[in-house]
């Protein structure tokens, strides 16, 4: 399908005093899979219904495949939007559902029957036609919203949180079909969700916003292992944060050297020529543990305070000697476990996954006690 | 002893619901213990004694409208006479030209409200609570102000202006539906009002989305999902007609075309037609009913796909 560029200029919405989007600029490429992430009420909605044409903007451009459609009414843009409730018409079947929009795209009755066949097909309904909305699974519901959307060809496809009503497990195998089904048909999908974990294994490149602006843009990769500030990394999971200071700056290509308590390491610094006190991360996965005698370079002293069994993992809770508390997770390969509660261990934070952050938002404190307060207790 | 211009009251309904709610649950252990849940006993014998109150005369005078003596106090042997009888000594509904007119005349002022009224306040509703403006919130005010007027004060201002400045309006029924119509408008509105907020937007948007116009919306989507509430505002107004009597006396120009509750009134009062006035007064009674229970088995009918328990779909299908 070609065309289905989408480009947001400076896009602002307020609702009375309050900003709900505060000048949002992005470009997403015809077949991208683009999502917006961030936490309850940062303004991903209200993005997505300006795009659509719920909302007018307060200022801004929304330009699709180069003509600016900011001010038409829903009905006379070629996107179409799969809604968080599905809102599919509880009187009518599943055909007449997924047909509903046909009639303005003046399809012949013909014509509309086989590319209802051929949508329901693709979300591998066939054989559901007769039913009524509400004798469907949320799953099967989530599927007709999508294929009355495909249906009608759109260049673009908006989806708020389409997976959001579901239970994690169908979720997961949702996530995978919807990412194929995006793949085969080719359209964009811009795509709303405040869950990392599916953002980052969905999108071909995501936007982290907070407080109705951007925090970060970029693939999931990127985003996920250099995180622009302490926002975004405290945002894309689990993640140490500890206070430090920059005792020799570094380049992008040239580690820096930071203190955390009296030890000194490598860390990397991307484009943050910081120096003095920051922010330094590294994610539970990159920490390992040693027997304390093992001492080597960029190794911390400390001691476990607490273990706690995940299954395929053990989630280790360990305090530095600098009197911060991190994460690390063992991976349970089978052998026997050593780190008991309370024995002294070398920390070992590679260099390469140790991350000087940008001066993040104020915000951060409480999106954390919000987002993980009961996974990480113990993170200061 | 009952009068029978007593109108069948709909307000026991959500009492006698009550009322069963508590005398049908079961007593569980926990609840013997505790103090604070034991069983209202206060309140369930004052719940079934307001019922004897208002039902009891009710069926007196449903009783004595099958009796067979011309008496309203002595019960003399079972008879449809004051329904059916073609003796001269005994007026019956069907062949006393008076009361029979009083029936179809009832029926008929109730349709034309309800025809005239129905459509009125859908409009009215979607048009208050779709376009949100600054005269949309006044005319919600107006509407809810509209249900405090004193209902005679609404007759006696009305008969003025008719007879006053708007005369191409005449006495009679022209008047009279035009009285019901204003009177009986918030019914609609407000019913519709309350779906349209339990449905949200987001079905208009969905239709929107897919292509369709504002209007081309309303009409594919919003009319069907309003269905249920258009048909249960328009149970109420037309049962509401049917009792109606403020209006329609004060309105009204010959007495050949009386309702059944101004000729229940006036015969009431010094009228010798015996017994023959308690089956009109069944008859307005039976319609009454019978309009009620055709609204809700419909209500429910339309709603399958919503599940919701009786208790609901009752609250619901009364606008509540
Ligand atoms: N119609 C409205 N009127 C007033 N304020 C609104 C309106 N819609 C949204 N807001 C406000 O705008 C902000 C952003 O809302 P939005 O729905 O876009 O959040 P979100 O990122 O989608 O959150 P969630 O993940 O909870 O869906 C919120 O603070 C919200 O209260
Ligand atoms: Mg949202």
């Amino acid at each position: 399908m070609p065309g289905g560029t989408i480009t947001l200029k400076q896009l602002t919405k307020r609702f009375g005093d309050q900003t709900a989007v505060d000048g949002i600029s992005l470009e997403v490429e015809g077949g991208e899979f683009f999502s917006l992430l961030g936490p309850s009420g940062c303004g991903k909605t209200t993005t997505l219904r300006m795009v659509a044409g719920f909302e007018e903007p307060t200022s801004g451009e929304i330009i699709l495949d180069g003509s600016d459609v900011g001010h038409l009414p829903p009905n006379k843009r070629k996107v179409n939007t799969v809604f968080q409730s599905y809102a599919l018409f509880p009187f009518l079947d599943v055909a007449d559902n997924v047909a509903f929009g046909l009639r303005y795209q003046g399809c012949s009755k013909a014509e509309a029957k086989t590319r209802v066949g051929e949508a329901l097909e693709l979300v591998q309904l066939t054989s559901y036609e007769k039913r009524r909305p509400g004798q469907l699974s949320g799953g099967q519901q989530q599927r007709v919203a999508l294929a009355r959307a495909l249906v009608l060809r759109p260049s673009v496809l908006l989806l708020d949180e389409p997976l959001g009503a579901l239970d994690a497990k169908l979720r997961r195998s949702l996530q995978v079909e919807l990412k194929a089904l995006q793949e085969q048909v080719g359209i964009t999908f811009l795509y709303v969700t405040h869950d990392q974990e599916e953002a980052l294994t969905m999108s071909d490149r995501l936007a982290v916003m907070s407080n109705g602006r951007i925090a970060q843009l970029g693939t999931p990769r990127v985003v996920y292992e250099e995180p622009a500030d302490a926002y975004v990394a405290d945002f894309l999971g689990v993640s140490n944060l500890m206070d430090a200071t920059v005792t020799r700056s570094g380049s992008p290509s040239q580690p820096c050297e930071v203190t955390i308590g009296d030890f000194k390491v490598a860390a990397g610094c991307g484009t943050v020529t910081a120096s003095g006190p920051v922010k330094i991360a590294i994610r539970p996965e990159r920490v390992s543990l040693f027997g304390f005698e093992e001492t080597g370079a960029n190794r911390v002293p400390g001691m476990v305070e607490r273990n706690v069994f995940l299954g395929n993992a053990t989630q280790v809770v360990v305090r530095l000697a600098a009197g911060v508390s991190l994460q690390a997770l063992v991976q349970n390969d089978g052998g026997a476990y050593v780190f008991e509660a309370g024995s002294p261990v070398q920390v070992h934070l590679p260099a390469d996954a140790l991350r000087v952050l940008a001066p993040g938002d104020s915000s951060v404190a409480e999106i954390r006690e919000e987002t993980f307060g009961d996974v990480s207790p113990a993170l200061a | 002893m009952a009068t029978v211009a007593e109108a069948p009251a709909p307000a026991p309904v959500p009492v006698s619901r009550d009322g069963v709610a508590s005398v049908t649950a079961p007593p569980s252990p926990r609840r013997r213990r505790s103090r604070q849940w034991r069983h209202p006993v206060g309140l369930e014998i004052f719940t079934w004694v307001y019922l004897a109150w208002s039902i009891l005369p009710i069926c007196l005078a449903v009783l004595f409208s099958f009796n067979h003596g011309k008496s309203q106090s002595a019960f003399q042997g079972f008879s449809f006479q004051w329904y059916i009888s073609t003796s001269s000594k005994t007026p019956s509904v069907l062949h006393d030209a008076q009361l029979h007119a009083a029936v179809l005349q009832t029926l008929w002022l109730a349709f034309l409200v309800t025809i005239i009224t129905v459509p009125l306040g859908v409009g009215f509703a979607i048009g208050i609570d779709r376009w949100r403006s600054r005269t949309s919130s006044n005319l919600n005010f107006l509407m809810i102000f509209s249900f405090v007027i004193p209902e005679l004060l609404l007759g006696v201002a009305l008969l003025f202006l008719f007879q006053q400045s708007f005369k191409f309006v005449a006495l009679g029924t022209p008047a009279e539906v035009a009285a019901l119509v204003v009177w009986n408008i918030s019914w609609p509105a407000i019913i519709i009002r309350a779906r349209l907020s339990t449905i949200g937007r987001s079905y208009e948007e969905a239709a929107a989305d897919l292509g369709a116009s504002r209007a081309r919306a309303i009409w594919r989507v919003l009319r069907p999902l309003l269905m249920p509430a258009i048909f249960a505002s328009a149970v109420l107004v037309f049962a509401t007609c049917i009792d109606d009597f403020v209006l329609v006396d004060l309105l009204s120009s010959t007495a050949n075309s009386q309702t059944m509750a101004v000729l229940i009134y006036s015969q009431a009062h010094g009228g010798n037609n015996g017994p023959a006035l308690n089956a009109i007064a069944t008859l307005m009674l039976a319609f009454s009913v019978i309009v009620a229970a055709i609204g809700y088995v419909a209500f429910r009918l339309m709603t399958k796909g919503e599940r919701q328990s009786t208790t609901e779909a009752l609250t619901n299908f009364a606008g509540l």
